[in-house]
């Protein structure tokens, strides 16, 4: 349902290990909480007056770590006020996301108010706000503070007008490429797709790469990522601006969407492979050497420094993608946001939780320390930033571009119906027809 | 059950007086009756009762619709897509598994040294969790790096790298490859018993008659073993047609909806768009395509037990 990958980011194995760790204390401090709430019940004590002087409110996350947790940076703002405590509730990771999308779907659902403040993927935000689950956040967070962050991931958290949710973290499509190997045949980093496709096509004609371009083409969701990639890179969408009809079968998505069945079987640079593989098969061969161009998320990078996995350490550049003559960049926004319980009884409380988790400072933190990407651009600019994560940096201009998937209330079928039509389109080369069925489906879907 | 049967010594009522004796058994069978049917009947029922509703998690409704869900199935064209990939994988598998199946019990009948080895070694695959049987086959035909593509090239025996899950044409056949190699020790061990039960006078006497080996299996074994492969080709069936993991592992149903069969396509309308009535229609069409299967099955033997008598 998600970008699934976008949390390989931080499982490389010192963090793993910090992980375990955490599992450690965590059950350390929950036998201590225990023991001492046994032997509250058993003395017949009242419980600290510091916790009950407190508003109580919960939060649930999808599980994130790196050198610290989501667990530890909730503690820090348990610390660092007293007016408020946070009970961190932990969810399955994003990898699991169909199990994360369940149990908050059932929590919400019953309106009872916990939790209180929960994050989401970006692509259940419509859902959520449609089914009056999520607050409305525009009291709160007023139109210049909205201006704080990407303007991508402010369109991917506003439903019918309103903002129902808060970034909390960005991750996008980005394009990979060879640094040496582009020297080597005298070709700059492509901004349009026919750049990307004579210099992919002349590289592997060269012999110095097995592939051009490896993309993701499985029927799964990130197919639907990199064709929203293609097709708003050439000034096309999926819906329609006010949600209510599909326009996959616009003469751009079409040409688009021919692009990439082109890239396997007209210019050549994908192998047909790419049909079954999506990340991690698709970032094997290019880390081992065998290919040009890679479109991927962020975690990508990581890997491809890591000696003991990649062959081609150093040698690895990140831009965005290219587009179509014309039009503009286009990366499909990934990553978690904050939304608040609408049946919360202390939407106080939640806003000024969640005010200090979106803040610079918590972002800068959770960049450093969990190695997840700020969504507020200025965050980019900080010098320690810049010194400990010097890649991160360099995605700011990935991330301007950013841009969500279609976003209604109905996505989870949708997309179903994208996979579907996207993929019938790529293996039978009748995109036009594919696509008209596809769209179909989808305008039955949201009309 | 026949209460009858127990304490027939015992008058009509004991202890009390007020307890009739016939309803210590029934009594002794509730618990059985209760978590049977709370773990078993009334998810199917509820099941049915959903797949008349248009209850969705996500857009919080639950109404009662009639039959409109199989309306909207019958003319769904991703179902029968997912429908006629079920049967025809459920029929290919389960053919070649007991044919395979057949052919390594008789192998393993025969004896030889190390023959309880071989055995023990043959259930293998089918002791394997079926994840694992997937990545494993993810591997060994990965259209780029696959261990199979390689062979194959080594020998001559295709040109180029055959792309095996990621073409329309040889994604399904990929996964009934899977398949096969997974369950049809399964098979060789239920047609193994089989043809433990067939008398060894039998075959004897063939011998004597001067019939040949090819004769001895067609007119003797083959009659003979033929009820226990039709009981073990059901079962099979009726795995096969659940067929979820290797599908959800390899493709996830893809290219172009190519492996969709109605487990996967019925987890995701449940699971991850969280529409349950309409999912729960699909569900109850797989079981009654199931019971369909079972019954032509069931009948099949019945009708061959009846004729041997």
């Amino acid at each position: 349902m998600s970008d699934k990958k976008s949390d390989t980011i931080l499982n490389d194995l010192p963090k793993a290990t910090s992980s375990i760790l955490n599992i450690e204390t965590g059950r350390r401090q929950f036998l201590l909480g225990a023991g001492a709430s046994a032997g509250a019940l058993a003395f017949g004590l009242p419980r600290p007056a510091r916790a009950q002087s407190r508003t109580e409110i919960t939060f649930a996350s999808a599980k994130f770590f790196g050198k610290e947790t989501i667990s530890d940076v909730v503690n820090a703002y348990n610390e660092s006020q007293s007016k408020v405590h946070v009970t961190y509730v932990e969810l399955p990771p994003p990898s699991a996301s169909t199990e994360v999308h369940q149990a908050l779907v059932q929590q919400l659902a019953r309106r009872t108010g916990t939790p209180d403040v929960f994050t989401q993927d970006v692509v259940w935000i419509a859902e959520f706000a449609g089914a009056g689950w999520a607050l409305p956040l525009d009291q709160y967070f007023n139109a210049d503070t909205q201006k704080q962050y990407f303007p991508g991931t402010i369109a991917a958290c506003t439903f019918g007008g309103k903002l129902t949710a808060l970034p909390w973290f960005v991750d996008s499509g980005m394009l990979f490429y060879r640094k040496d190997l582009l020297e080597g045949a005298g070709a700059k980093v492509p901004e349009t797709w026919d750049e990307l496709a004579t210099a992919a096509a002349e590289i592997q004609k060269s012999g110095k790469a097995k592939f051009g371009y490896l993309w993701q083409g499985k029927q799964a969701e990130v197919l639907v990522c990199d064709a929203v990639e293609v097709i708003s890179s050439n000034g096309g969408s999926i819906l329609s601006p006010d949600g209510k009809t599909g326009v996959l079968n616009d003469a751009k998505s079409v040409e688009a969407v021919q692009f990439l069945y082109d890239t396997i079987n007209k210019t050549k640079i994908s192998p047909a492979d790419v049909l079954s593989w999506d990340e991690e098969p698709s970032r094997r061969p290019f880390t081992a050497g065998q290919a040009a161009f890679l479109r991927n998320w962020s975690y990508v990078y990581g890997i491809a420094q890591d000696k003991k996995e990649s062959q081609v350490v150093d040698k690895v550049g990140v831009a965005p993608l290219p587009h179509f003559a014309g039009g503009k960049s286009s990366a499909c926004l990934g990553g978690y946001q904050y939304g608040v319980n609408a049946a919360t009884k202390n939407p106080e409380a939640a806003i000024d939780f969640l005010t200090w988790m979106s803040s610079a400072e918590t972002q800068l933190r959770y960049a450093l320390q969990l190695g997840i990407a700020p969504t507020r651009p200025d965050v980019y600019e900080d010098a320690k930033l810049g010194a400990e994560q010097p890649f991160m940096k360099q995605l700011k201009s990935v991330f301007t571009g950013a841009t969500p998937r279609p976003v209604t209330p109905t996505y989870a079928q949708v997309t179903l119906a994208i996979q579907s039509g996207v993929s019938r389109a790529l293996v039978t080369g009748k995109v036009k027809e594919e696509l008209d069925a596809a769209n179909d489906r989808i305008t039955k879907i949201v009309g | 059950m026949s209460t009858h049967s127990i304490s027939p010594t015992a008058g009509p009522f004991t202890g009390a007086g007020l307890w009739p004796a016939s309803w210590t058994p029934i009594l002794l069978l509730v618990p059985v009756f209760v978590s049977l049917a709370t773990v078993s009947v009334y998810p199917i029922i509820n099941g049915f009762w959903l797949s008349f509703t248009n209850t969705s998690l996500a857009l919080q409704q639950a109404d009662f619709v009639g039959f409109e869900n199989y309306v909207s199935m019958w003319g769904d064209p991703l179902f029968w897509n997912a429908w006629y990939h079920t049967v025809y994988f459920t029929l290919v598998s389960t053919l070649l598994e007991t044919i395979l199946g057949l052919g390594m019990a008789l192998l393993l009948y025969e004896p030889f040294t190390g023959r309880s080895i071989v055995r023990a070694a043959m259930l293998v695959p089918w002791a394997m969790p079926t994840v694992v049987t997937s990545k494993m086959f993810g591997w060994l035909f990965d259209g780029q790096h696959g261990l199979v593509n390689y062979l194959f090239r080594s020998v001559g025996l295709i040109s180029e790298n055959v792309n095996w899950y990621g073409s329309v044409d040889n994604a399904l056949g990929t996964i009934i490859i899977a398949d096969v190699w997974k369950t049809a020790p399964f098979m060789a061990l239920l047609i193994l018993a089989g043809l433990q039960t067939v008398p060894k006078s039998l075959i004897e006497a063939a011998h004597m008659d001067g019939t040949n080996a090819w004769q001895t299996f067609w007119h003797v074994r083959l009659p003979l073993l033929l009820p226990t492969m039709l009981i073990a080709g059901l079962f099979r069936a009726l795995d096969a047609f659940r067929v979820f993991d290797l599908v959800y592992v390899l493709t996830g149903g893809g290219p172009a909806d190519s492996t969709e069969v109605l487990s996967t396509l019925s987890y995701k309308t449940m699971f991850s768009t969280l529409q349950f009535g309409y999912g729960s229609a699909l569900s109850t069409a797989m079981f009654i395509t199931e019971a369909l299967l079972a019954l032509g099955f069931g009948f099949f033997i019945v009708r061959q037990m009846r004729r041997q008598g």
